[in-house]
């Protein structure tokens, strides 16, 4: 019995559970580690007295650059160590927590490194695609906070080949169910078969808005078309029902799609960024040295 | 001839079910009406399509019925012909029927095989679960996207400014346009480098070198060191732990200390270069006695560590020849000017000089009791004070007149006593005194003569109106008499000139070492500094000592009325100008345009 009530408080939506995140992993370890660097960084920089003004030409500016490079290579490298899952001290979870805390502590360093000096150049353009994979990591942890619930709870008990499989049957049924009609009526049914359920590119994933919905189409057409005279088997009342319940079912999946667009959408910028990045910082260190 | 109909079915797992049926007749329906000899049962073909028969000559004709065409062997068409041998391939909607001339038993029919080759809607094609599922399907892949924004960056970045700098002139023929180099700029230049926005070569001589002093002395040719540069550097002392590291890190680059742009730090936005920070002077100046032999005082903060000023003085010499050094004010040192003057005699408000200066009236530019304006007046900048005439200063009151003729008054020639002796000698020889106005030492009242400038002090001159000439000279340079009053007279032994004046030499600068602008203190009055008003000798230096100085002024970052750091009164490189940053509070515009492109040409900017 003891177990049975185990598993239900590890199973219901509400988790009581031992699960600890990548977030609060050993009790926020890593935030802390990342606020006292960043806080040390903010005081050194408070009490340093650069002349002319602050720049990253300082000594100041060296050692938050250097800090700053190493640690950006590190954050990269979790890319290769996710492939790898391991437990214990330098458990994956571990690295993740130090990755997106050491991660936002970038902005302090960074930020620090540069002395506030902005202008239209490579070292700018550096410093802005790194506040550009931050920022897009930012989304990536509120994300994975906030949608797998959702996700979830709109998936059901189904799986995406499930979803999949009963769009399908309702395809079969629909063009079965479209045999008798004449060659308009097929038209407006085809609408809704030949429409891809996975169209419509990146805003339709994102907003979960498919403009072009064939299915929509089709359903708006049918019922325009259609006048319907009482006490007769008409076929069109077949189709139609059909195609709102593809309808109904489509919206599940787009749903499910949007989430994880949302869920996936940041890492299509913050990786490929990430290698812009470290071209523009190879670029940045190189220039700054080459014209000394 | 006859028809053979096969139907391909797929079952779940992928068999496939042949379902034959002979039509023994010529013609054939094809259609999505079950009534159609060759049911396709796909939306996209229309209830009667079209019609498959058999001509003559072994041919077999397909022809839409509903206007609706058909691919025959991958040409869309709404009539075709062709042999039943080799056949052809038939496209209608989602089916294929293929057409070949039947063999064996079936040798003379034609057979139709007819399969479904398109899924029955877009869902029901082969899906990637992985992939329609995710993000992947409607963008491009990380991978590519990540070596997309590498190679951008690396080619707009790197590769271009780079090509730039090694196809690009440096010299003149160089085009004033942009230059992707620019594209790893730290910052604007300041204004007077502005021109060089272009060559980042002009100063970045060489990759990877910091920038060299050689590259500033390229156009800056008549800039000279502060010091010796040894001594500089001696000067500097212990560089502390930060300054000691950069040091020995820059040193394994090859980079040298005390460097232009240690001071002159560029990319620093579009403004005017900036004023030498005061740390850059007590870096050095502070206790500097104790590493280096100097015979500089040790300087701080203006407010807490100036030491007192020490103008330069004129001082009789050995053989009576000017001797100038500089001392302290706290010395109270005396001048040897040559001048007999007292400024507190003259600044009275009460006395007869007073009196005499209201009398001579306001036409004159008097009227009342002298002020230092009477006889000082400001040079053409503003900055100090041309220096005091005889004639129009001293000579309102201190007539030379000894003689009328006519209207016209005759005066002494001053600063020449030869001249003097002579024309009195003349004088008498013509048979002076002759005017009655001019008797003896009778009393003059002013009016007595045409100007009033020449009328007050004719007492003096007319010590001359009593005996013979010798007499008159010697009452001229004797006490009382007009050149002794104000001047050192020593007698000469010689009877043609038997006297000769101490030469007057008046100091148009006492601190040769710093700046002061005249002009930048209007708000004060001149007794607020100098105190003369109680000043007896014309020896006494009535400058103002640093506490005067520090009643307004304090160090760069006091909170004085006028915080001042070095800068303000000394030049690093000194140059006959005033310091930059007092040349920049004074001109703006055009006229800071015109004096800043002067003392570049002196520092040899080649402009």
């Amino acid at each position: 019995m003891a177990s049975k009530s185990l598993r239900q408080a590890t199973t219901g939506r509400e988790r009581a559970s031992e699960h600890e995140g990548f977030l609060r992993y050993q009790s926020f370890k890593w935030l802390k580690i990342a606020l006292l660097i960043s806080a040390v960084a903010l005081l050194v920089y408070a009490f340093n007295d650069v002349q002319p003004r602050p720049n990253g030409g300082s000594i100041y500016g060296y050692v938050t650059g250097t800090i700053g490079v190493l640690l950006i290579l590190w954050l990269t490298m979790l890319g290769l160590r996710k492939r790898a899952i391991t437990a214990g001290r330098w458990s994956l979870k571990s690295w993740t927590s130090a990755h997106v805390y050491l991660g936002l502590s970038l902005i302090v360093i960074a930020t620090l490194h540069t002395g506030f000096d902005f202008g239209w150049n490579v070292h700018t353009l550096a410093y802005a695609l790194m506040m550009l994979v931050i920022g897009s990591g930012v989304f990536g942890i509120a994300a994975y906070a906030m949608l797998p619930q959702a996700l979830s709870a709109n998936r059901g008990e189904t799986t995406q080949i499930q979803m999949l499989d009963n769009l399908r049957m309702i395809d079969r049924q629909l063009n079965e169910a479209a045999q008798p009609l004449d060659a308009d009526g097929a038209a407006m049914v085809r609408m809704s078969l030949d429409d891809d359920p996975f169209g419509g590119g990146l805003i339709a994933r994102v907003t979960g808005r498919y403009g072009k919905c064939g299915t929509r189409a089709a359903l708006a057409a049918v019922r325009a078309h259609h006048i319907r005279v009482e006490g007769e088997a008409d076929p069109y009342d077949h189709v139609e029902v059909l195609l709102e319940r593809k309808r109904s079912s489509l919206s599940r999946i787009r749903k499910h799609l949007r989430f994880k667009a949302l869920l996936e959408v940041w890492l299509y910028i913050h990786v490929p960024l990430t290698f812009a990045l470290i071209a523009a910082l190879f670029v940045h260190i190189v220039s700054v040295f080459y014209y000394w | 001839m006859s028809f053979i109909v096969r139907t391909v079915a797929r079952t779940a797992d992928g068999r496939d079910i042949v379902r034959p049926k002979s039509f023994d007749k010529a013609e054939l329906s094809i259609g999505r009406s079950p009534s159609s000899d060759i049911h396709l049962p796909d939306l996209a073909v229309a209830l009667n399509h079209a019609v498959i028969r058999t001509v003559a000559g072994g041919d077999v004709e397909i022809a839409a019925t509903a206007g609706m065409p058909f691919v025959v062997d991958g040409k869309s068409t709404e009539h075709q012909r062709f042999s039943a041998s080799p056949g052809a391939n038939i496209r209608i909607g989602s089916h294929s029927l293929s057409v070949e001339p039947g063999d064996g038993a079936e040798k003379g029919s034609v057979v139709i095989t007819v399969e479904r080759v398109g899924a029955i809607s877009n869902a029901s094609e082969e899906k990637e679960e992985a992939k329609v599922f995710s993000l992947g399907a409607v963008l491009p892949g990380k991978r590519a996207m990540a070596w997309a924004g590498v190679f951008l960056v690396l080619a707009i970045f790197l590769a271009w400014p780079l090509a730039s700098i090694y196809t690009q002139p440096t010299d003149a023929t160089r085009k004033v346009a942009f230059h992707a180099d620019e594209l790893w700029t730290s910052g604007k230049l300041s204004q007077v480098h502005k021109s060089l926005e272009n060559n980042c070569q002009a100063c970045h001589v060489k990759a990877g070198e910091a920038v060299r002093d050689t590259a500033c002395a390229a156009c800056h040719t008549k800039v000279h060191d502060h010091a010796d540069p040894a001594k500089l550097l001696a000067a500097k002392g212990s560089l502390g732990i930060v300054g000691g590291t950069k040091a020995a890190v820059g040193s394994l680059f090859g980079i040298q200390p005390g460097r232009c742009v240690e001071c002159h730090t560029e990319h620093q936005g579009t403004t005017a270069m900036p004023v030498t920070d005061e740390r850059f002077c007590t870096n050095c100046h502070t206790d500097m006695s104790k590493r280096v032999e100097t015979a500089l005082k040790d300087a701080d903060d203006f407010g807490s560590g100036h030491p007192q000023f020490e103008p330069t003085i004129r001082f009789a010499g050995p053989n009576g020849l000017p001797a100038f050094r500089r001392v302290s004010l706290d010395a109270n040192p005396k001048e040897d000017n040559g001048l007999k003057f007292p400024h507190d005699l003259h600044l009275s408000t009460t006395n007869g000089v007073a009196q005499m200066a209201k009398t001579l009236g306001k036409a004159d530019g008097y009227g009342a009791p002298l002020d230092c304006a009477n006889c000082h007046t400001r040079d053409a900048t503003g900055t100090t004070f041309v220096s005091v005439k005889m004639e129009p200063a001293c000579g309102a009151c201190h007539s030379l007149a000894f003689d009328q003729v006519g209207g016209t008054i005759r005066t002494l020639r001053h600063g020449d006593p030869a001249q003097v002796v002579a024309d009195i000698r003349a004088f008498y020889r013509a048979g002076a005194p002759r005017s009655a106005a001019l008797q003896g030492m009778d009393r003059r009242r002013p009016g007595d003569f045409a100007t009033a400038g020449q009328r007050t002090n004719f007492a003096q001159t007319s010590a001359m109106h009593i005996g013979n000439a010798d007499q008159a000279i010697r009452a001229v340079f004797s006490k009382g008499g007009a050149c002794f009053d104000c001047h050192t007279v020593r007698s000469t032994g010689n009877p043609t000139t038997p006297f000769a004046v101490a030469p007057v030499v008046l100091s148009k600068r006492y601190m040769m070492k710093g700046w002061f602008d005249h002009a930048a203190h209007d708000t004060e009055s001149c007794a607020s500094c100098h105190g003369v008003k109680g000043s007896k000798l014309a020896a006494d230096v009535n400058l103002p000592k640093l506490a005067k100085c520090q009643e307004c002024h304090g160090g760069q970052d006091a909170h004085k009325a006028v915080p001042s750091a070095c800068a303000m009164c000394h030049d690093y490189h000194r140059t006959e100008f005033a310091p930059l940053m007092v040349r920049d509070h004074r001109t703006r515009g055009k006229a800071g345009e015109h004096i800043r492109e002067k003392s570049l040409q002196e520092a040899g900017a080649g402009i």
